[in-house]
């Protein structure tokens, strides 16, 4: 067995960690054991798993070393320690949806995605903190302390999949599954420097995963590098027939597209989006961004600014639509128990009361057009390039907006709004030593070209050697 | 969007409220009332007109 520390063994990427129980070299106890004792160790200061699974861990990892002894190896993920958002439901483990509303709450069958990640051989180590049913606020009235930021637990760690993005870059867990209606995966793997991606919409199933939006919901993973994450991506998509927005797409080898060469990809960048009249990048995040459009020059890209719709039009199609259809999910919560939400959620959900049917269509036509014109001016290009945030993430003291939409629009919203795969990459730090990244967004269902420009950008810089000190 | 959009005095929208089945406190009324005038604001960028092209799909899909 290779002599690694416990600090060497939570560190390792999934691929690696494969590759040495492949070899007989670590086996899934091992790093099971390893994991729950750092969870146990440093989560009490960011609270980023509100269930943690211990028995059922090991249980899974002990079955996983006793297949792959027997010569059954299931592939990349057997025997890899993960997390989940507590969205996604857990046969006979709890599943709040982080609310007074689901305390109690145990499914009897897994999520779709949980079963194909189960069946993979993965290791559930617990359910992690998101923001209440994912609707993006943090709130000192909801059942569970906030995640922190890892880098500074000052700063918030970006949502709703705040309790994923914190466990992966703290190590914690080697991957987790996110939830991104309007950037929910790539805002927390922002700011927590991890990667992340938001699949084309009905790539994989939503079966089982507590819905926010029905028309923008999709679930993804979220990893350390972003080959991590194509081999989960590769466990998790597929059709499903439960799932009414389920794709028939074809099987892709997303491991194998991570490690695709990039020259000669073109990237259009949507600069105007950073730049344009109602935000700026801070002055490290502007000169990040600049910096990884050399880098991906350097790869053999060809990087061309080109001019999409107006970034205030997706932001606001995609928020009356998630608007309305909140509140038609939650409308009986909110008439019969609105004191069980916390009150930046409670009137979030509210607020669809007030929309019309008039423009709620409306909305969902400006999403057609919004699609037909972003897909026009991708013509002749296989990926989008922007910045995935403005600066740093929010401080904890400050309070966060109850309607947070009537700030600088979203920069992670137009791939929303049009469906497409998108992922967030890290691209250094700050002056503070907080993160910083970008967007890659592909064509429909090009996934891989996602992966491949992401994962080539990760081997060419340094970031990825750097981790919080905890 | 269309006229029908024009933001309610705070009057209006306690009335409106009072129709939505909410159980709503004077916070909860004021809360909205800045989030509802924001959100128009915002949706003023939506087309009020729009070709019968221009009718979304049943099942939104992003592989047409």
């Amino acid at each position: 067995m290779t002599d690694l520390t416990t600090s060497d063994l939570t560190t390792l990427g999934i691929a690696e960690a494969g590759r040495l129980m492949a070899r007989g070299d670590l086996t899934a106890t091992a790093l099971t054991e390893a994991f729950l004792a750092r969870i146990e160790s440093i989560d009490r200061t960011l609270n980023s798993y509100v269930t943690v699974t211990a028995d059922i861990a090991l249980n899974a990892a002990r079955q996983a070393d006793m297949e792959m002894r027997g010569g059954l190896r299931r592939g990349p993920m057997h025997g890899i320690p993960i997390g989940l958002k507590d969205i996604y439901e857990t046969a006979g483990i709890k599943t709040t949806g982080h609310s007074h509303l689901k305390l109690d709450y145990v499914p009897a069958i897994d999520a779709e995605t949980v079963r194909r990640l189960k069946d993979s051989g993965a290791v559930i180590l617990g359910k992690l903190g998101t923001h209440e049913f994912a609707n993006g606020a943090m709130t000192p009235d909801q059942p569970f302390p906030p995640v922190r930021n890892p880098w500074n637990t000052a700063y918030q760690p970006g949502g709703s999949s705040s309790g994923s993005g914190a466990a992966i870059a703290a190590a914690l867990c080697m991957g987790a599954m996110g939830s991104d209606t309007g950037g929910s995966i790539r805002n927390p793997a922002g700011y927590c420097a991890t990667a992340g991606i938001k699949p084309t919409y009905g790539l994989v199933s939503r079966c089982g995963i507590f819905p926010l939006s029905f028309s923008l919901d999709t679930a993804g993973p979220m990893a350390w590098t972003t080959e991590d994450c194509a081999l989960m991506l590769d466990v998790l998509a597929g059709h499903d027939p439960n799932d009414q927005a389920s794709a028939r797409a074809p099987k892709v080898d997303y491991g194998a597209a991570a490690q695709r060469p990039i020259k000669g990809l073109r990237i259009a960048l949507a600069r105007s989006w950073y730049e344009g009249p109602d935000g700026k990048l801070s002055d490290d995040m502007a000169a990040g961004m600049e910096e990884a459009v050399r880098v991906m020059r350097d790869l053999g890209a060809i990087v061309e600014e080109v001019t999409f719709p107006d970034i205030r039009d997706y932001h606001i199609c995609g928020r009356v639509i998630i608007t309305t259809e909140a509140h038609a999910i939650h409308r009986r919560d909110v008439i019969e128990r609105p004191e069980k939400f916390g009150y930046t959620t409670r009137r979030r959900f509210q607020l669809g009361a007030f929309l019309s049917a008039e423009q709620y269509i409306s909305a969902l036509r400006f999403r057609r057009k919004l699609q037909q014109d972003t897909r026009a001016a991708m013509r002749g290009y296989d990926l989008v390039m922007t910045a995935n945030q403005w600066g740093p993430p929010e401080v904890f003291e400050d309070p966060a907006p109850i309607f947070h939409f009537l700030g600088k629009p979203s920069l992670s919203m137009p791939f929303n709004v049009t469906g497409q795969p998108a992922a967030s990459v890290c691209c250094g730090f700050d002056a503070a030593g907080l993160p910083l990244s970008f967007q890659l967004a592909g064509r429909p269902f090009d996934e891989a070209s996602v992966l491949a420009a992401g994962a080539a950008y990760e081997r060419a810089t340094p970031w990825r050697s750097r981790r919080p000190q905890l | 969007m269309a006229s029908s959009n024009k933001a309610p005095t705070l009057e209006e929208f306690r009335a409106r409220a009072a129709l939505t089945g909410l159980t709503l406190t004077e916070e909860d009324i004021g809360h909205l009332h800045k989030g509802y005038v924001g959100l128009l604001r915002l949706m003023e960028r939506i087309p009020e007109r729009w070709a019968w092209a221009a009718e979304p799909p049943q099942v939104f899909r992003a592989d047409e």
